[in-house]
């Protein structure tokens, strides 16, 4: 009900929301200028960014109701993939972190065959188990993975020339932030439009009623499919440039609980519902936590995540992004 | 209309106010007087004990410095860096560290993952970083990182080891036990591989997961192998829960021994009696230090729990150990160029030769310490007993138990 | 040798089982996902060693000020989720998992990331025969384990109110047209799992070492019996503890330690697959 208004409303765009929108746009490009060059703000919003992609990532299979706790086997296995690859093959970042992202949109698919029929609550309880299955194995196969060892030396994401411009993500925290905001917006647009297409209306007609969708002609299993293997690939590819991010693969380090558990808190802080939701989670609560949180309570900062789920949930249960929204529309109204 | 504006100003003054609060909330910057050196190490988090061991060394070590007049008269300033465990969050803080701060050289780090990213930051910026422990051979071999030194390396824990089990305790069968985290994993299967060389056979060789706290089907696969030797690559609290199983389960073996965790203070006075008869391993400890360097150690002692009022151990030691290395190179480089650029330190340091408390302190060709060899000590009520190797050896192996 | 393995692994899935019950029945009866039950666990371990630390309290002292301080966690506990809006279940379990994050590092800042263990009061174990080994925490365990479940099973079987509860795991609508009072049994099994909760902590941390992140296992444990047993069924809940416990330490015997974690992991999706119904009896009805 609540969303129906919403698509609505962004549908005829109000002047002060595309302001607002140019504004932040040219605040997020101008980032780097703003904060000390290179420094740690430009490396938290980077990270922000980062996480705002694996939110969005998280959230297409939330939009169908899929509310997972497992997100991190695919983020793993794309790190796997793409260092492995790497390792083996000596092939370009750029190449292989796709190819992580298919091992990633691999398990996707077998999640649809293995839990085809569970919904709610026993989906968020088997996703939260499948992870140990790649993260046992992996960890366990020693004369492949390297096992508990981890992948060292995975090089860093490759230069890029544009004309006489050397684009060095390895070398220039800038460069890279920068890479990060222009592959953001590509997905945030790419979300949105599929959102506003016949299949986004499918996937969210599943949510709130599967028979119905049915009877509306959805191929619900296919749409399914789809969205798992959609939102495997991207968490992938979000893992294959961790790898290459840090240089190093660890089975503890990719497939950890706070993987899974930091999509889920930043979209539903930002709003489940909303195309922007996660993205806008991201880049208030990461930035919030690296920079204010943790001066004030350097131990168990996270603490600050908990506490914003159970305040969320329990006050705005649509997200901060619907809640905003319903204030903008007030005010050019 | 007018609506909107203000709208749009008051969010633009928020976002400004936002933004001005992320600055006043960095650390001021300093005027480049002093010479920076970097320090990242997990102060917070999960291996926050060893990590803030290791702090207190390198504070130690740069307090001494300063002491004596810091390096050719000018401070040496130590911009400290948590990484709380995470190594995304250990490499925003080294780039901060090099690029923000603008430090000469790195030391710290504690596990070879959160090792592990830093160097390859300090490769790519060109500054030297000198890691306190560290032992994953693939970080070093082939030389890959040039910017890369560690004052600790596995060989210096698995010969001795090794050594002593062949030539002095001679197990029948040997089980090797080794938590699921890199260093643990290589030492366990090196020691495979000595031991068979040495015609001992292995029985069992398991992994487990950190946090595993029923170690019971697991010891009684070792009774049913009849193993007389447990190898045990944990750490401090999987050698409290399986020595009090093994007691629990009256296992007993011939050696029980442990790498990491065992010879610490702390794991004996947590223990009480039931540590009598393990064996640990260490580089140094208060009273267990390198031939020749007994008034160095005794001093490093004395000012230590002066400073901290506590006992410095052999984490603390290696703290100590890799800041000194640094300090070395950056003064000889002064010496010699009167600044201390990347790659002048790099040289100085592959040509340093130090002899600490610890170690003599000389880089082979891959960064590694080429002298590094810990001790096994025995706990004999209460107390740390070095058993190997021989002409370190302070007393003699018990094996029944009190 | 086939005895000490057989008498570990069921003092092992009694234990399971005392953890599990308390979940099984708050889930039963209020339809809420506590996915903080381990850290519920957790906090109740660190009071026990701080108790028998500081205090040098006994275990009989320090049982039921854990049973009370839980009993009193789980009321507000129930309070808190009373209020949480529609889908119930899911949104439960989102609830509870934001708690797990806030509690385990709302843990590490106050008990820090050290290891801790409580020392047990007496020496080594007694010996029943020369081959069998005892030890007087495995008694302890499965002394209590058993009392507990035997306790929760004579209350729901035998007493009017373990009628009424279990009227309510069946069909709470039906039961609030019966006149049972719902919310006064949403309290009841609340209490009963803080107090279960309670017992089960000072154990643990007996067996185990309390370190901040360690409750997810315990929580997984105990929706794994749940899901074999059926909500609030107790004789269930202790036979599948101990077939969990077999089957994990026939995994460490036979493959390695290593693998212990993947056989648990493989049972919950065999019996989320294979009795989605088993985590809630309405579930399978109203869903096609």
């Amino acid at each position: 009900m609540g969303e129906d208004k919403a698509m609505k409303r962004v549908r005829t765009p109000t002047r002060l929301s595309v302001a607002l929108l140019s504004a932040g746009f040219l605040l997020f490009l101008g980032w780097p200028w703003l904060t000390a060059r290179g420094g740690i703000h430009c490396q938290a919003m980077s990270m922000a960014l980062f996480h705002g992609c694996l939110a969005l990532a998280w959230n297409i299979c939330s939009m169908m109701g899929a509310v997972s706790l497992g997100h991190t086997a695919f983020f793993g296995l794309g790190a796997y993939g793409s260092a492995l690859l790497c390792h083996y093959g000596h092939l370009n970042p750029f190449l292989t972190i796709p190819l992580g992202g298919i091992l990633g949109a691999f398990y996707g698919v077998l999640w649809h065959i293995a839990f085809g029929k569970l919904r709610g609550a026993p989906f968020a309880l088997a996703s939260l188990a499948s992870v140990e299955i790649p993260k046992v194995i992996i960890d366990n196969w020693e004369s492949f993975t390297f096992g508990s060892l981890g992948v060292v030396g995975i090089p860093p994401l490759s230069p890029i020339r544009v004309g006489s411009f050397m684009l060095d993500f390895g070398e220039n925290p800038v460069h890279l932030y920068h890479l990060f905001l222009v592959g953001t917006l590509f997905l945030c647009l790419l979300y949105r439009q599929a959102l506003r297409s016949r299949w986004g209306w499918a996937v969210r007609t599943i949510r709130e009623d599967e028979t119905a969708a049915a009877s509306l002609g959805v191929n619900v299993r296919r749409t399914r499919l789809q969205v798992f293997i959609c939102s495997a690939f991207l968490t992938g590819i979000c893992g294959g440039v961790y790898a290459h991010l840090m240089g190093l693969v660890e089975p503890a380090l990719v497939f950890s609980l706070h993987i899974s558990a930091l999509p889920l808190v930043l979209s539903i802080f930002g709003g489940r519902f909303q195309w922007y939701g996660p993205l806008l989670g991201a880049v208030v609560l990461y930035p919030l936590d690296q920079v204010v949180f943790r001066s004030l309570f350097p131990v168990g900062h996270s603490a600050l995540y908990g506490f914003v789920v159970i305040l969320t949930l329990m006050l705005f249960p649509q997200g901060m992004g619907a809640w905003l929204q319903k204030r903008l529309h007030l005010a050019s109204s | 209309m007018t609506v909107q504006v203000s709208h749009i100003f008051r969010l633009s003054a928020l976002a400004a106010s936002f933004f001005i609060g992320f600055n006043l909330l960095s650390p001021p910057v300093l005027l480049a007087r002093p010479l920076r050196i970097g320090e990242i190490n997990p102060l917070t988090g999960k291996l926050a004990k060893h990590g803030q061991e290791i702090h207190e060394g390198i504070l130690f070590a740069v307090e001494e410095v300063n002491k004596r007049g810091g390096i050719l008269g000018r401070e040496v300033q130590l911009v400290s860096r948590d990484d709380q465990s995470l190594p995304e969050v250990a490499i925003n803080q080294t780039e901060d560290l090099v690029y923000g701060v603008g430090v000469a050289g790195l030391t710290g780090g504690y596990v070879d993952s959160l090792v592990g990213p830093i160097s390859e930051i300090a490769a790519r910026h060109r500054v030297p970083y000198v890691a306190s422990a560290s032992l994953q051979r693939n970080l070093t071999i082939g030389r890959r990182n040039p910017y890369f030194f560690r004052v600790s390396r596995l060989d210096g824990i698995v010969e001795p080891l090794c050594g002593f089990l062949t030539s002095q305790l001679r197990p029948k069968n040997a089980a090797v036990l080794f938590s699921a985290t890199p260093g643990s994993s290589e030492f366990a299967s090196e020691m495979r591989t000595c031991l068979k060389q040495a015609g001992v056979p292995v029985s069992t060789f398991d992994k487990f997961r950190p946090g595993t706290s029923d170690f019971s089907s697991f010891l009684m696969k070792l009774r049913m192998e009849r193993a007389d030797v447990l190898i045990s690559g944990g750490f401090f609290p999987d050698h409290l829960l399986l020595a009090r199983q093994m007691k629990d389960q009256k296992l007993s073996l011939r050696a029980y021994l442990g790498p990491w965790g065992v010879a610490y203070p702390s794991f004996i006075e947590e223990m009480g009696s039931a540590s009598h008869g393990l064996f640990g391993m260490c580089a140094w400890n208060p009273g267990i230090t390198l031939p020749g360097t007994e008034q160095a150690s005794e001093a490093f002692v004395n000012g230590f729990r002066t400073r901290f009022a506590k006992q410095p151990n052999t984490t603390t030691m290696h703290g100590y150990s890799s800041a000194r290395a640094l300090l070395a190179a950056m003064e000889k480089a002064m010496g010699k160029h009167g600044g201390v650029n990347g790659d002048a330190l790099c040289r100085e340091l592959r040509s340093l030769d130090l002899l600490l408390p610890m170690e003599r302190l000389v880089f082979d060709d891959n960064g590694d310490p080429r002298y590094y060899r810990q001790v096994v000590v025995q706990i004999q009520e209460g107390r740390m007993v070095t058993v190997y190797p021989p002409d370190r050896a302070t007393g003699s192996i018990v094996t029944e138990s009190p | 040798m086939m005895l000490q393995f057989l008498v570990n692994a069921t003092t092992l899935g009694a234990f399971y089982a005392l953890v599990a019950i308390g979940f099984s029945l708050i889930l039963g009866v209020t339809h809420a996902f506590n996915l903080a039950h381990g850290e519920m666990l957790l906090l109740s371990g660190y009071l026990a060693y701080f108790l028998g630390k500081h205090f040098g309290a006994p275990l009989l002292l320090i049982l039921p000020v854990s049973m009370l301080t839980m009993l009193f966690a789980a009321l507000c506990l129930e309070r808190l989720l009373r209020r949480v809006p529609e889908p119930h279940e899911l949104n439960t379990l989102v609830i509870t998992f934001g708690l797990v994050l806030l509690l385990q590092n709302a843990m590490l800042m106050a008990f820090s990331a050290n290891y801790r263990i409580v020392a047990p009061e007496t020496g080594p174990g007694q010996t029943p025969s020369s081959t069998l080994f005892l030890s007087e925490t495995q008694v302890l365990i499965l002394g209590l384990s058993l009392a507990a479940t035997g306790a929760v099973f004579l209350l729901l079987k035998r007493s009017f109110l373990g009628k009424a509860l279990r009227a309510t795991i069946q069909d709470g609508e039906a039961a609030r047209l019966a006149g049972i009072n719902v919310k006064h049994m949403h309290l009841l099994a609340f209490g009963l799992g803080g107090l279960l909760v309670g017992t089960a902590g000072p154990l643990y941390a007996r067996t185990a070492y309390l370190h901040p992140f360690g409750g997810m296992e315990a929580t997984l444990i105990a929706v794994i019996l749940t899901i074999f047993a059926g909500v609030g069924r107790i004789r269930g809940l202790l036979i599948g503890g101990w077939i969990l416990g077999l089957v994990e330490s026939g995994t460490v015997l036979l493959l390695g330690t290593n693998w212990r974690e993947l056989a648990s992991s493989l049972i919950l999706i065999a019996l989320l697959l294979l009795r989605p119904e088993g985590l809630l009896p309405k579930w399978a009805k109203t869903r096609p």
